[in-house]
């Protein structure tokens, strides 16, 4: 239940908010309630007072009409300001709690996107909080008003006459065990349908993947038979829900039967003994409270038991809210003017799965203004190095140094805007073109959009877009060529200006020639004069390196410029040899 | 009852022959509400004579005995059928889901792997669930509600006529215009929370935007602009949430509000009347409980008119998958020949165009039976293409495959594929047991089959190690195995078959030089007796075939056996030089 109290500090900034919603419910409950007073006296002092001259009563049962219609306008107007301050409260605080989720997610570290799968995290910020959404308004505030109303009405017939209450007493306590009851049935029932369902769609999910195989191996018979059987395993659960919600309806009418069953035998009999206790007025009024009495009872017993669900949820919500964040800045970041851009790995050791090292003991120093291209097989552990200076990951052993400061002592933020990066899966956020290269940065202005595309050759094609740099973008970028894609993502990396820059220029296949040209030039023109790490795959990027470090299997075999290593004739000349004789 | 687990018709579908088996459950539904309504409208009857009774002081203890009695067996059977009206039809929504689900199924069975590439998988799951599951929706609720609705205004209009025609006028004359701006209101509504829809996968879209680039957030430290944007997008939400709530509790409090309107009108006019001893004070009340009970089903109108719009919207996007033929038929006259042809392949200058663009063009070539053919070329080039023809994955654009001298097309679907064996190059598993993985293509597993398989494919010693052995269960519920280990229990499972014809499309690429100078050892005897095509990009492997084939831009470029093509320029010794400095890079 600890998670429960913690959701409801959420409600903690809006109590004075929820006191008033509180307190309208109270008058709703009380005004409206009203109502069947005025039909007794209606009833008992007009239509059934015969003493009094005629005139006399027609003007006092126009006089209790508008009383009554007025009684329920401003009951009813109160009640709709009531509904729409609780929605508003509800909306305050899953807004809040979307907004700590969402923030949450991007602070944790990259090790974490690793490990869960982005439909995980989407089903957090999307079904599980509009599951909490419904249970603030519908089932926390519902259920008090439901139980206000039933109160209310309670109070009201006892007071009018404790007899005829004995009617609800006699009933309640026994509709109440039973209708939790049927929504305890009704409930088990639903999760039956879930699981059945879901296993159901791993079937169909698996079966239209594979279905080329299945008819392959003629297999559609067997499959059809699977999933008949799962498809009517389903329905019994389903046959099992309508058992029980069929039953729910009819048990609410019975007990309003009974009720309105023992109200009248109680009415009727000292009604006909002539006693003082009770007029036919309040025996009528009476009825009436009995109609409006069973639907808040209804769905009270209904919404008890849907705490549990949302529990389910706020559990999943608070777990990922007390998720560790593996990358932290420490308390004392050095926040420096500027970087002149030495990068020095020292004995670095790291794996992403314990034990599995993936970069091993690694020391290596790059100048300011330097490129340095990294080369190496796949799995050499080329691209770690990018990921270990921009944090993604922190080392195990050893350290990584900017300007001779540990890059653990920079705010994770202030070190990232002094990086670009220009990855090899290009990734283009919806939004215009112009948006794409500035990201929104402030102080990239549109001039220095145009300069940048201009420079890596990405101007001409953009230009030639419906709508040239405001051209809005769908997901991902649908439209673009993938080298066109990878021009956009160096004109961002340079629009940025980034102190050092990361290059993961890894082979990609189905680039034409005439891009291939135009993407190896603007690369070239994008590290010039920059502190540069290239994971370098093109020749042109390698040759034109200051420095070529050559990894395998996570550690260094060799450094120097692509004249002396060839002149080595080690595994790097072996390399270049492979590369020269790759296809494209 | 007969149930019928498919419908399925060579005509267009049509959702009418769904109901048709349950005619029964349809007059059942109408007889029950009937009953239900009818006993609903009775009991303020009994009421209304108590009251007057109690009036004029004529009750008897006798009478109210009486009175009360008819109530409760009056409520009794009310409560009876009012079970059956809700259960009939919900019963039979659910018999309508299951065969329309099953003929659905049954239906992709049939479709072939073009209509699978076009069609994404999760939209055919949302179709075969959530489509499916609102015209269950549709169909039992509008059952329910529809007939429901219906009979309680025609019923409660005629008893309120005979009771007191003023009186039924004033409530006919208040509900009709109440439930007019009800309907006004509700389209108001539909249309904010349409809005409202559009603006939440807004919302989500643009957290799985955030969630899938989080790198290059990360790496640009976006983080920031991206938090403020998104807390943009969730006042805006409140907003439009808002905007929907204020319209829907207007809704609900503007008709309690009407109801109310219409109890003290009843009361007025009708005090009036009691007043002037034209009514009595029971018909009074009588009428405030007609008035009460038919609250729910005047608002059910418009809902239950909604839920069918939206059940009609599901079913056309059912029926448009119902309606699509599969292209690959099979001619309907064969007979299913006992004798199996003999084979041998023979490509006839086939040609093959997917929307408008050539992937295969002008192939000829003859694999005689028993002999293994090799294929090789770029990616993208049309070797899986070629081999998935054969098997008659889709139809060539023009030519012909034969077997044993048959064109494929003359030969029964099952027949075709019950002599190949097929393993493709991203394999396709099934969450089932590895017993049932490799015996996939096999009508009785058998034990020692299922163990030969797996050791040609060099499986058997992985599954040694695994908790349950060849009961293992593969996937999420059990072991994840490795592409290498998939691979192989693919070949397992083409092996298996014993087919005539064995197809292995680069079934080795993610395994270890080794292990795969291992399994083509093994595969050796079990090619010998076979027809063998088999995709590759190694030449370790290729040498093993008669011949061999290099396919570029859906042609063939090169043809002849390993020694004949190493010798001459070309795709396939510029590959054998490149798989030899790796070699020597590995060395090292």
């Amino acid at each position: 239940m600890n998670k429960g109290r913690r959701f409801l500090s959420y409600a903690k900034p809006y109590s004075g908010w929820l006191a008033l919603a509180f307190s309208l419910i109270m008058f709703t409950t009380l005004s409206i309630n009203f109502l069947p007073v005025l039909l007794q006296r209606i009833t008992d002092d007009v239509l059934r007072n015969d003493a009094s001259p005629l005139d006399e009563r027609l003007d006092q049962l126009l006089h209790l009409g508008l009383i009554y219609i007025s009684i329920a306008a401003v009951g009813y107007v109160v009640r709709y300001l009531q509904t729409l301050l609780t929605a508003w409260i509800g909306q305050k605080i899953i807004y809040d709690l979307r907004l700590a989720v969402f923030r949450k997610v991007l602070r944790l570290h990259q090790g974490y996107f690793d490990k869960t799968a982005i439909g995980t995290l989407m089903s957090r910020v999307t079904s599980d909080i509009e599951r909490l959404q419904h249970f603030v308004t519908e089932g926390v505030v519902g259920s008090i008003a439901d139980l206000f109303m039933i109160i209310g009405i309670m109070g009201y017939m006892v007071w009018f006459s404790p007899r005829l209450s004995i009617s609800i007493f006699a009933t309640l306590p026994f509709l109440f065990v039973l209708m939790y009851f049927v929504n305890v049935k009704l409930r088990n029932a639903n999760r039956d349908i879930r699981d059945r369902q879901s296993n159901l769609n791993a079937l169909i999910q698996e079966d239209l993947t594979g279905m080329t195989t299945i008819q392959l191996f003629n297999r559609e018979t067997s499959a059809i038979e699977d999933f008949e059987g799962r498809n009517k395993h389903l329905r019994s659960a389903y046959y099992d829900e309508v058992k029980w919600f069929s039953l729910y309806f009819p048990t609410m009418e019975s007990g309003q039967i009974v009720a309105q069953l023992i109200t009248l035998a109680i009415g009727g009999t000292l009604i006909m003994a002539h006693s003082d206790l009770l007029t036919l007025g309040t025996l009528i009024a009476f009825l009436a409270y009995l109609k409006g009495f069973f639907q808040p009872l209804g769905s009270l017993s209904d919404k008890v038991g849907s705490f549990q669900v949302a529990m389910a949820s706020i559990e999943r919500v608070f777990d990922l809210l007390d998720t560790k964040e593996e990358i932290n800045d420490r308390d004392d970041v050095a926040t420096p003017e500027g970087i002149a851009g030495t990068i020095a790995f020292n004995d670095v050791s790291f794996a992403y799965i314990e034990d599995n090292w993936v970069i091993k003991n690694l020391s290596f120093e790059v100048e300011p203004g330097q490129v340095l291209a990294v080369v190496g097989a796949t799995g050499a552990g080329k691209s770690t190095i990018i990921n270990l200076i921009g944090r993604f990951y922190d080392v195990q052993q050893g350290s990584v140094t900017i300007d001779g400061t540990d890059i653990k002592n920079f705010a994770k933020h202030d070190l990232r805007t002094r990086l670009g990066y220009v990855f090899q899966d290009p990734f283009i956020f919806t939004g215009s073109v112009a948006e794409n290269i500035s990201l929104s940065t402030p102080g990239v202005e549109r001039a220095d959009i145009i300069r940048a595309a201009h420079t890596v050759n990405a101007h001409t094609f953009i230009e030639a877009m419906p709508d040239g740099y405001d051209t809005v973008m769908n997901e991902r970028g649908a439209g673009l060529s993938l080298g066109q894609k990878q021009l956009l993502v160096m004109a961002r990396a340079l629009a940025q200006d980034p102190e050092l820059l990361f290059v993961l220029d890894e082979a990609t296949a189905s680039v034409d020639t005439a891009t291939e040209i135009l993407i190896q030039d603007a690369l070239a023109k994008l590290m010039s004069n920059r502190t540069s790490i290239v994971i370098a795959h093109r020749l042109s990027t390698i040759r034109n390196a200051d420095r070529i470090l050559v990894m395998r299997h996570g550690e260094l075999v060799d450094q120097g410029t692509h004249d002396e290593l060839m002149a080595n004739d080690g595994y790097y000349r072996q390399l270049y040899e492979l590369l020269l004789h790759s296809p494209s | 009852m007969v149930e019928r687990s498919s419908l399925i018709e060579k005509q267009s579908a049509r959702l009418s022959q769904y109901f048709r088996p349950y005619r029964k459950d349809l007059f059942g539904t109408i007889l029950c509400g009937l009953i239900t309504v009818g006993c609903n409208l009775t009991l303020p009857v009994f009421t209304r004579w108590m009251i007057d009774g109690l009036e004029a002081g004529t009750l008897t203890n006798q009478l109210l005995i009486r009175y009360l009695v008819y109530f409760v067996a009056v409520g009794a059977v009310s409560v009876f059928f009012s079970r059956y009206l809700r259960k009939l039809p919900m019963k039979l929504s659910h018999k309508v889901e299951y065969t329309l689900r099953n003929d659905v199924f049954r239906h992709l069975t049939r479709m072939d792997q073009a209509f699978f590439r076009s069609e994404r998988t999760g939209d055919l799951m949302t179709r075969l669930s959530s489509d499916i599951n609102i015209i269950r929706d549709s169909i039992g609720q509008g059952c329910l509600q529809g007939s429901r609705t219906i009979l309680v205004i025609i019923m409660a209009s005629f008893v309120m006529v005979l009771a007191d025609v003023q009186l039924a006028l004033i409530v006919i004359g208040l509900f009709t215009p109440m439930v007019l701006i009800f309907f006004l209101i509700l389209r108001i509504m539909r249309r904010y929370q349409q809005e409202l829809q559009e603006h939440v996968s807004e919302v989500s879209n643009y957290s799985q935007e955030t969630f899938s680039g989080i790198r290059c957030i990360k790496g640009f430290a976006l983080e920031k602009r991206r938090n403020e944007a998104f807390e943009g997008l969730n006042t805006d939400l409140i907003g439009k949430n808002m905007r929907v709530a204020a319209t829907r509790h207007f809704l609900f409090s503007f008709m309690s509000f009407g109801f109310g309107l219409g109890t003290i009108l009843i009361m007025v006019v009708g005090g009036r009347k009691v007043i002037a001893g034209e009514l009595t004070l029971g018909t009074l009340t009588q009428f405030s409980a007609y008035l009460l009970y038919m609250q729910w089903p005047l608002l059910a109108i418009s809902w239950v008119l909604s839920m069918l719009q939206r059940g009609k919207v599901s079913w056309l996007r059912i029926k448009e998958i119902l309606d699509r033929e599969p292209k690959i038929q099979e001619n309907s006259e064969l007979p299913m020949s006992g004798n199996r042809p003999e084979a041998s392949i023979h490509f006839q200058g086939l040609e093959l165009e997917i929307g408008g663009r050539t992937f295969l063009r002008n192939i000829n070539l003859d694999v005689p039976a028993g002999q293994t053919l090799g294929i090789t070329g770029p990616t993208g080039s049309g070797k899986t293409l070629l081999t998935s023809l054969v098997a008659r994955l889709a139809d060539p654009t023009a030519g012909s495959i034969e077997i044993g001298g048959t064109d494929i097309q003359d030969l029964p679907l099952t027949q075709l594929r019950g002599m190949i064996g097929y393993a493709a190059q991203e394999p396709i598993l099934f969450s089932r047991t590895l017993e049932h993985n490799i015996g996939f293509g096999l009508d009785d597993i058998d034990g020692s089959v299922i163990s030969w398989a797996a050791d040609i494919a060099h499986l058997h010693h992985d599954v040694e190690t695994f908790p349950e052995k060849y009961e293992t269960m593969l996937g999420e519920r059990g072991v994840t195995l490795s592409g290498g280990q998939r691979q192989r229990t693919s070949i397992s499972r083409a092996i298996a078959r014993k087919p005539d014809i064995l197809i292995l499309d680069d079934v080795l690429s993610a395994v270890d030089t080794q292990t795969e100078a291992a399994i083509m050892s093994k595969l050796q005897p079990v090619m010998k007796n076979r027809t063998t095509l088999f995709v590759s990009h190694r030449i370790s492997t290729l040498r093993y075939a008669d011949t061999i084939i290099v396919i570029e831009d859906g042609q063939i470029t090169q043809r002849g056996t390993h020694d004949e093509l190493i010798k001459l320029p070309g795709y396939y010794s510029e590959l054998n030089t490149l798989q030899q400095l790796e070699q020597k890079l590995e060395a090292e």
